[in-house]
């Protein structure tokens, strides 16, 4: 009964952020998403190419949205994803007739390097999964994926972050960068 | 106010960090972004028991002192016995007349110049005699700081450290009801009360 009484909580959760936090939210991820977006629907749509991934709408919530997270830093931003992507299309051409494994391995694995690494990054764990599930474009992409969507697309994203969040008076990011 | 948020900023970013190791799991915040909460959150605090405690719990109740009349030989002997800097001066009807003190002593022993024990010394030194010998024949009430700074027992904490460094003494006596000494308060005390 010790065991379930660990899923009690009962502890004091954060406090709402002010508007002109919500605001500045808004602003940076609608300002970083529409590059990689425009990039994938508009420039390269008729390509093989993919230029946007699910994944960077998560990183959009952190480095937008929490930009104190350590979560958010640039270390993890890129690293967390860069990882990730390797993990996730190691674990595709390793396991892909079992994609449950491919897909378990993948994940799991992108999170253990990232707590070794220090880049914890939660998108990264999307990022991993993605490479699994596919589409077939991704799939065809094999290693390459790693530098486009993903790599390409979180320096972009990242570049976006230091020019906007700075631009909020009562923001600064990053806290660090190593 | 100094003497009392000096209990804080012993905490850096080192005992931060080493605290966080020693949590197991991964805590969702940069060591300097919980320095910053932990001070405001300090603050806070500090203001709020500051604001809570009230003087009459953290007085001394059994307090020494002397009578307007009494010798300075018999006020300064019970001040050397009792290791204390200072003495609340009362009235024949219990009621507070002034507070006596090495400021006062000082103050009187230096004519001119800005009290300094120092000084004095240097005058004990180079005179055949000390000038505190012909303060034998006078009394408390000769050199008495009067009327005395005092404060009230329902008085907030944070309201007598104000009224001590506003007028930059070292106690203060607590009454109540018409002058009644109740107890007395040192900066000692405050510390100990808060930290």
């Amino acid at each position: 009964m010790k065991y379930f009484s660990k899923m009690k909580g009962g502890k004091q959760s954060p406090p709402k952020v002010n508007l002109s936090e919500i605001i500045w939210s808004w602003i940076g991820a609608f300002l970083g998403i529409t590059p990689v977006a425009f990039l994938n629907y508009n420039l390269f749509s008729g390509d093989d190419l993919v230029f946007i991934i699910g994944s960077f709408g998560a990183s959009a919530v952190l480095i937008y949205g929490a930009v104190r997270s350590p979560l958010a830093q640039p270390r993890n931003l890129v690293g967390g994803h860069v990882l990730s992507a390797v993990i996730g299309v190691v674990s595709y051409k390793l396991f892909y007739p079992y994609p449950w494994f491919a897909s378990s391995f993948a994940v799991a694995t992108a999170i253990a390097l990232m707590h070794a690494t220090r880049t914890l990054h939660p998108p990264g764990g999307a990022t991993a999964l993605i490479a699994v599930i596919g589409s077939e474009k991704i799939h065809a992409l094999g290693f390459f994926y790693v530098w486009v969507p993903v790599g390409t697309g979180v320096m972009i994203m990242l570049l976006v972050a230091l020019i906007v969040n700075n631009f909020a008076p009562s923001r600064k990011y990053p806290e660090f960068w190593f | 106010m100094s003497s009392l948020n000096e209990c804080t900023l012993a905490i850096t970013d080192e005992d931060i960090v080493q605290a966080m190791k020693k949590i197991p799991g991964y805590l969702d915040i940069t060591p300097s972004d919980f320095m910053e909460v932990y001070l405001v959150a300090f603050t806070h605090a500090m203001s709020r028991l500051k604001n809570a405690i009230k003087a009459n719990q953290i007085m001394t109740q059994t307090v020494i002192a002397v009578y307007e009349d009494t010798t300075l030989l018999d006020a300064v002997k019970k001040m050397a016995v009792h290791e204390i800097s200072g003495l609340p001066v009362l009235k024949a009807d219990q009621t507070i007349s002034g507070v006596i003190s090495e400021k006062d002593f000082l103050k009187h022993m230096n004519d001119d110049k800005a009290p300094s024990f120092m000084r004095v010394v240097l005058q004990c030194m180079e005179n055949s005699g000390c000038i505190a010998a012909d303060f034998k024949k006078l009394s408390v009430a000769d050199i008495m700081s009067s009327p005395p700074i005092t404060v009230r027992g329902e008085m907030p904490v944070l309201e007598v450290a104000n009224t001590m460094d506003q007028f930059n003494i070292n106690r203060v006596p607590v009454i109540e009801n018409d002058l009644k000494l109740v107890g007395i308060i040192a900066r000692s005390d405050l510390v100990k009360a808060m930290c």
